[in-house]
């Protein structure tokens, strides 16, 4: 099965994995929320802990990964910078749901002049960057990571309208929509109580490869700056606090949580597709 | 006698504009139907039968005409909760498409429960009346747990019938029920139609491309085509001495004993001098 996101954020197309692949990437996420949820135990060091006397420091037995510029060691604020990454893609991504499945519902179910306007604003959110739409939001209201999750909700809302919309006009098509109209169901029950539950399957495994999307979006925004600020160690934020190092040829503190993102983005997508097939409930 | 169904000048057109008149699926149509009585609606696909099946019970609008079901014309203006479920008592549907008709997220027992509830049938009654459906549909109890994917064609099209009646209609529109079914489930499913209008005194309305099959079951036949009545009458009548060469065509395109293709074209170019004149 293929699943493509267009939109604000690249295209992802992901081929079905291994089963060894897919137990893989669930493990890494796993090991990702684990990391979200027992940060305070499981980090060696305080993520903030300043140490001027091991500034950049190679990968050691003391530290694993290494120190930043700081002295800081990298491991702890990975760890510590799973909670806020990872919760600030799942707040986003709740925003954008129920913005995104709100608008193409109604636009599904109302059809005409609705259906129209809303595909003609969510068009016009389209052909706008979704990172320049987010920029535009923050420079009205004040930058944060609640800004950032808000704006970045708003850019990735149009692309879940659009593919709840697809969805649910296939569905409304279906006869049970007619049996349950004739039974006396109104339009309202008809949309909320028997035809959403049944797009659920399909919409949450293609959440799931949005969210990786999101999480790599959120970082951007983060490494630009105009989401969480430090001594946050949201892994975008600390890959722009580690570009200092880059020019002097020391990488780590830029590279490893970069690569932390790309890990994680990535197993997400394979997590994703193969939840959708799992989930796609035999008609 | 008092008709159940009265439809006088029905009539539908898709697609019209100011300037083209756009397709004409349905014109000045009219019948009567009586109380436990069944009809067959017949014609080839593209005849106008389903838009007609999809007017009746209420899925598209007619541009002219009206329904009545039991004296009381039927209003579209009319909304609410009321006048929905007053609707669903006076007719309900049963669609082709097995697969299709049926919410694939419900067991058999929370779809029949769910039409129920909704019904103001009250929960402790409800269980008597599940189980009576059922035993009227002929599928056993222990399928109240399934899942429609679990079920196979025949079995669904059990579960969509038992729906309908669940809502004690009136009128039953049965479009093209038996066509997604083999053979053998296609008498079973008549069978079990001519017995629950024995028994509740429902009247039906067969709608299908198929002569042979509506001829089986129903009292009188109406013989639609490019949206218009050409034949209507008793079935026997209308099986026995078709008046019209449209209606010969029907009989004779179902292969059975003597069945000759070149009989078919000869008809069907004799049929289209007849209707061009």
């Amino acid at each position: 099965m293929t699943i493509e996101a267009h939109g604000p954020v690249a295209v992802a197309t992901t081929r079905k994995a291994a089963p060894w692949v897919f137990y893989l990437c669930l493990g890494l996420l796993g090991l990702a929320v684990v990391a979200a949820v027992l940060a305070d135990w499981l980090a060696p060091y305080d993520p903030s802990a300043t140490d001027f006397s091991a500034l950049y420091q190679q990968p050691s037995a003391a530290h694993w990964f290494g120190t930043d510029q700081l002295g800081r060691d990298i491991l702890s604020r990975v760890i510590h910078g799973a909670r806020p990454s990872l919760l600030g893609a799942i707040a986003l991504l709740a925003f954008a749901t129920a913005v995104g499945v709100l608008i193409g519902t109604v636009a599904a179910w109302k059809r005409g002049w609705v259906d129209t306007l809303l595909a003609r604003v969510t068009d016009v959110m389209f052909a706008f960057p979704g990172l320049l739409f987010v920029v535009l939001v923050i420079a009205v209201f004040d930058r944060g990571p609640a800004t950032a999750v808000i704006g970045m909700g708003l850019a990735f809302a149009p692309v879940i309208a659009k593919f709840t919309r697809s969805i649910a006009l296939e569905e409304m098509a279906r006869p049970y929509v007619d049996a349950y109209r004739l039974q006396g169901v109104g339009s309202v029950e008809l949309c909320v109580r028997c035809v959403l539950p049944n797009l659920f399957p399909t919409l949450i495994g293609y959440l799931v490869v949005l969210f990786g999307e999101g999480l790599m979006s959120l970082a951007a925004l983060n490494f630009l700056g105009f989401g969480a600020q430090p001594p946050s160690s949201e892994w975008g934020l600390m890959v722009q606090e580690g570009r200092g190092g880059v020019i002097q040829g020391i990488v780590g503190p830029a590279l490893i949580p970069g690569l932390v993102i790309a890990v994680v983005v990535v197993a997400t997508n394979v997590v994703g597709v193969r939840l959708s097939d799992k989930l796609a409930v035999k008609a | 006698m008092n008709d159940v169904v009265r439809v006088d000048g029905l009539r539908k057109a898709f697609d019209a504009t100011r300037r083209s008149p756009g397709i004409v699926a349905v014109e000045n149509l009219s019948f009567r139907l009586g109380k436990a009585d069944a009809i067959g609606v017949v014609g080839e696909s593209g005849s106008g039968k389903s838009t007609l099946a999809r007017m009746l019970v209420g899925l598209t609008r007619p541009d002219a005409g009206t329904i009545e079901f039991d004296g009381r014309v039927r209003e579209w203006r009319e909304r609410g909760r009321v006048a929905r479920l007053r609707r669903a008592k006076e007719v309900q549907m049963v669609f082709q498409d097995p697969y299709g008709s049926l919410d694939r997220r419900l067991t058999v027992e929370v779809a029949l429960r769910d039409v129920l509830r909704r019904h103001q049938v009250d929960s402790s009654a409800a269980d008597a009346r599940i189980a009576e459906l059922m035993d009227s549909v002929g599928l056993e109890s222990r399928l109240l747990a399934s899942r429609p994917h679990q079920l196979s064609g025949g079995q669904r099209q059990r579960v969509a019938i038992a729906k309908a009646l669940a809502v004690e209609p009136a009128v039953l529109v049965l479009d093209e029920v038996t066509s997604a079914l083999d053979v053998s489930v296609q008498a079973q499913i008549l069978a079990l139609l001519t017995d629950i209008r024995a028994r509740t005194g429902v009247s039906l309305i067969f709608v299908s491309h198929d002569l042979a099959v509506v001829g089986k079951v129903t009292d009188s036949i109406l013989v639609m085509y490019r949206g218009q009545a050409v034949e209507q009458g008793p079935t026997s009548d209308v099986l026995r001495r078709p008046q019209h060469p449209y209606t010969e065509m029907l009989l004779s395109s179902a292969p059975g004993p003597g069945w000759r293709p070149e009989r078919v074209a000869e008809l069907r170019a004799a049929f289209a001098v007849a209707h061009d004149q």
